[in-house]
């Protein structure tokens, strides 16, 4: 036994290596990108009714990093909630993440709230693909107060 | 590019863990490396590599090698000399079945350059009952 082990000891690799796969959590909800992409709103909102360049400044900076947050949101969705059988239901699907996160770049560098606001709408065609392919019920855990 | 002396120390033999080699190599396997390969081998072969994301070593089968095109959200994008694309041997349904998400692959972090070749696997030499040649990839 004890030769054995000792055997075993020197055959043994010093080195691990991963087959590895994902381990997702399977939350996801278009939510998530809906309230970075408001925060977008509100800013240019706020850098429109100020005149301070130190805020002004401060507003686009921020924005900058909501926007960013959008598009990793959306992206995660896109790439890990959305199979290839939700394209049944929801046949412009690439098209419409291609838009939206087109749609964030925009949003990025601009300061329309009309930008802003056509952001939102994408965000909501993208929550109601969500919905149509039951993410609602799959993706979220049972019990939130409503 | 590492140096025959940085290629000379190995590894020469790696353990696998988790399963998207499933079913030629199973987690838990322990396997003899060549580690002085500095070019991608034939697509079939099984390597091991530096993951461009994070730098993980992982183990991947090539899937095909410079020139190559490689069908990819809805177009094709082709292979550069000293790229290859790597595949895990189990799919998507079947990962699901083990109760794990989408293998890692190139499907995920693209072509991988050959500067990240760390060896080629040679065989398996741990469980006893299974030692030998890499099976090829099942069909799916």
């Amino acid at each position: 036994m004890f030769l054995t082990n000792a055997v075993l000891r020197f055959l043994a690799p010093r080195v691990t290596v991963r087959a590895h796969c994902d381990l997702p959590c399977g939350i996801y909800d278009p939510e998530q990108a809906r309230i970075e992409a408001e925060s977008c709103y509100k800013i240019i909102e706020k850098y429109a009714a100020n005149n301070d360049p130190a805020y002004r400044t401060r507003a686009l900076a921020i924005k900058e990093e909501r926007a960013e947050l959008t598009k990793h949101h959306l992206d995660v969705l896109w790439h890990d909630y959305f199979k290839p059988e939700h394209l049944e239901k929801v046949p412009n699907l690439h098209d419409l993440f291609w838009q939206a996160n087109k749609q964030v770049s925009k949003v990025k560098a601009s300061t329309d709230i009309a930008d802003a606001k056509r952001l939102l709408e994408l965000i909501d065609e993208v929550d109601a693909a969500w919905k149509a392919t039951g993410g609602l019920e799959k993706t979220r855990v049972a019990g939130r107060p409503s | 590019m590492a140096t025959l002396r940085e290629r000379l120390r190995g590894p020469w033999r790696v353990a696998v863990i988790e399963g998207s080699m499933a079913p030629a190599i199973l987690p838990g396997d322990w396997l003899v490396v060549n580690p002085l390969v500095a070019r991608w081998p034939r697509p079939g072969a099984v390597v091991v590599f530096r993951e461009p994301l994070g730098e993980t070593l992982a183990i991947k089968r090539v899937a095909a090698r410079a020139g190559d095109q490689i069908p990819f959200a809805g177009g094709y994008l082709t292979l550069a000399p000293d790229e290859a694309w790597l595949a895990a041997d189990a799919d998507e349904k079947a990962a699901a079945a083990a109760g794990s998400g989408p293998p890692i692959d190139s499907q995920r972090f693209g072509p991988v350059a050959a500067a990240e070749l760390v060896g080629r696997v040679l065989f398996r030499y741990w469980p006893p009952r299974r030692i030998g040649r890499i099976p090829g990839r099942a069909a799916r």
